[in-house]
């Protein structure tokens, strides 16, 4: 018996199939975790070879369902450093996984263009060693490097500015949080930036530190051992909100819905806090919609789990299109989301189902940037 | 059967800001991230496929300072069997000539069939040491080859794209150098895990080369003239698409 199907307690799966049920892949994609559990465990007890678990988001729904305690996501990331620890992945995804080696993001972009989100406008303390910060603001790969999550970098940078909130950045040292890496099965790797991320903020003296995105937010939350509070970054607003030391007006007369980010509701259970800060926002509180599938039933983006550098093959539309046409039924204008990748795969999908002129997409923090300081660049 | 793969630490230059050295003969290494060059790894590719048919060692030969290693180690852990470093301080130093001699005086020796190396390296892309390597070697060569079949340890079928979109295809016999363009395989992934297990592997480290005198001298890198600018066009998506297919159209492009 392989010391994977005993640690993940495969052999007390009772073939239910909540976790195919939930999965929110099986239905565009050859996945089923109930399928590759039972041919584990019936044919043969070898590791499967199938590249099927590719298509795996880890969203953890089939986790979170499953009755019988089997660590599914958990199954299917070991299944996934298996096949990394022969070499043979996609070249999309091995190529995010060397430039995290050589440039400490997957981009593929230099470690000296990291700090380049910060505009002229943008007023960003970069810390030197020893020196401290109340808050220190992890931006993420992302945030750093996609001209469009830029903008989220820059409105979070101008609200914390605008609350007087003590906070600085890392700058060009700041290293890819890993999260992405775990969960492709990279585990090597991952371990490596553990241990050198807790010695670079150990150079460094602060209370907490903010994310803007959740998947940071959740490895360091919980696949770290780091001596200070971690906030995702529309918690640390409520926060700031609940103290009044952030004002915000409602201006927003358009009817929101937000979608929640597999990381930052079904794997941390803060569901509130985003939706806190956009009634906030909203002129008239009933127009916060919500879809149908919402909170812990949210339907993933599959913007996770490495599926950022993954494209799977599937004749059906993909989530993040089926998620915008779900928010055009209910009437919704804007889709606020809190997470880079959802930012991303979610505005694909606006283009992809032309729908431009109906719905927008928009993270929380650029929603308040635009409240409160409208008269800036801070566009659509 | 057995391969030689020699492989080169190159400096990854394609978004990176390049300063040139005070001395006007090399860029400035600070800020700059190495890695094995691209050519070099699908070369490596190859013969770590051929050994999965074939069986057989796949050893890997590089000139260069210990940092060299790195690279070397990222061969063993996806598979390359033995590993031989010759030690040379600074390699921009070197001619192509030079290195090619260096190479040649250590797998004259080995045991192999095929030696394969990269096209061309990305740094200073002269596209020569395969050629020349050859010829020390008094073996014959293929260059710039882009597709292998091969029924037996024998001989290979080697397809070479040429200008204008045509592909050559010969046969060759065995043992022979073949310079390996990208594209050829798909390179596999070295994990970490590997590669920190590859660190216990043996690298041979030839530490005092009889270095051969150099017939091409460097004489100064420049940064290029600057040339016409570029046009960046301004608006919306529609407005700057109307504007590059005008401009396409007005150049004959389309």
């Amino acid at each position: 018996m392989h010391k994977l199907l005993i640690k993940n307690e495969l052999l007390g799966c009772i073939q239910c199939g909540r976790c195919s049920a939930g999965c929110p892949v099986s239905l565009r994609t050859a996945l089923s975790p109930r399928k590759l559990i039972y041919k584990n465990l019936r044919e043969s007890r070898k590791l499967p070879k199938s590249q099927d678990i590719w298509s795996c988001t880890t969203c953890r729904t089939c986790q979170q369902r499953c009755p019988k305690g089997v660590s599914v996501m958990d199954y299917i990331i070991g299944l996934r450093s298996y096949q990394v620890e022969r070499g043979k992945i996609e070249p999309t995804m091995r190529d995010a996984l060397e430039s995290i080696l050589k440039h400490g993001n997957p981009w593929g972009r230099p470690r000296e263009k990291r700090t380049q989100w910060i505009d002229d406008e943008t007023d960003v303390r970069i810390l030197s060693e020893g020196e401290e910060t109340d808050v220190l603001l992890y931006v993420g790969c992302t945030p750093a490097y996609d001209p469009e999550i830029q903008k989220s970098a820059r409105a979070l940078a101008k609200i914390l500015n605008d609350a007087d909130v003590d906070f600085a950045i890392i700058g060009n040292d700041e290293s890819c949080c890993g999260n992405e890496v775990k969960r492709m099965g990279e585990l090597g790797l991952f371990e490596m930036l553990v241990e050198e991320n807790t010695a670079l903020f150990k150079k460094y003296k602060f209370n907490t530190m903010i994310t803007i995105s959740p998947h940071c937010y959740n490895t360091f939350k919980n696949e770290y051992a780091l001596d200070f509070e971690v906030l995702h970054y529309t918690q640390f607003l409520k926060k700031l909100l609940d103290e009044g030391k952030l004002q915000i007006s409602a201006s927003i007369d358009k009817k929101v819905v937000f979608h929640d980010p597999c990381f930052l509701g079904k794997q941390n259970d803060e569901y509130d806090a985003p939706r806190e800060l956009l009634k906030y926002l909203l002129t008239d509180e009933d127009n916060l919609l919500e879809f149908g599938r919402n909170r812990e039933r949210s339907l993933c983006c599959e913007g996770g789990g490495g599926r950022m550098w993954l494209e799977v093959e599937s004749e059906s539309p993909r989530n993040a299109e089926i998620r915008i046409d779900d928010a055009k039924s209910i009437g919704a204008e804007i889709v606020a989301t809190s997470c880079p990748f959802c930012q991303l795969t979610l505005n694909d999908a606006v283009k992809t189902t032309k729908s431009e002129d109906k719905i927008r997409v928009v993270d929380i923090c650029s929603l308040i940037a635009e409240n409160k300081f409208e008269e800036t660049e801070m566009e659509e | 059967m057995n391969s030689v793969v020699c492989i080169k630490r190159v400096p990854e230059t394609a978004e990176a800001t390049l300063k040139i050295a005070p001395d006007g003969k090399k860029l400035e290494e600070e800020n700059l991230v190495f890695s094995l060059n691209d050519a070099d790894n699908y070369a490596l590719e190859q013969a770590l496929l051929l050994q999965e048919e074939f069986d057989g060692d796949v050893t890997v030969i590089s000139v260069g300072p210990p940092e060299t290693d790195e690279i070397i180690r990222m061969a063993l852990a996806k598979g390359a069997t033995n590993a031989i470093r010759i030690h040379h301080d600074d390699i921009s130093k070197l001619d192509a000539s030079a290195v090619a001699s260096l190479l040649a005086e250590q797998i004259k020796d080995l045991d192999y069939d095929v030696v394969f190396t990269g096209a061309f390296a990305s740094d200073d892309a002269f596209s020569l040491v395969g050629t020349m390597l050859a010829r020390k070697l008094e073996i014959p060569h293929i260059t710039m080859a882009i597709e292998m079949k091969q029924d037996d340890e024998d001989e290979a079928e080697i397809s070479r794209e040429l200008e204008g979109g045509l592909i050559a295809k010969y046969r060759i016999k065995f043992p022979a150098v073949i310079t390996v363009q990208t594209g050829m395989n798909e390179p596999r992934y070295a994990s970490i895990l590997g590669i920190k297990r590859a660190s216990q592997k043996e690298v041979d480290v030839v530490d005092d080369p009889t270095i051969p005198e150099n017939k091409v001298q460097l004489e100064k890198i420049s940064y290029p003239p600057e040339g016409k600018k570029a046009e960046i066009l301004s608006g919306t998506p529609e407005e700057t698409s109307s504007r590059l297919a005008e401009i396409l159209k007005q150049k004959g492009i389309i």
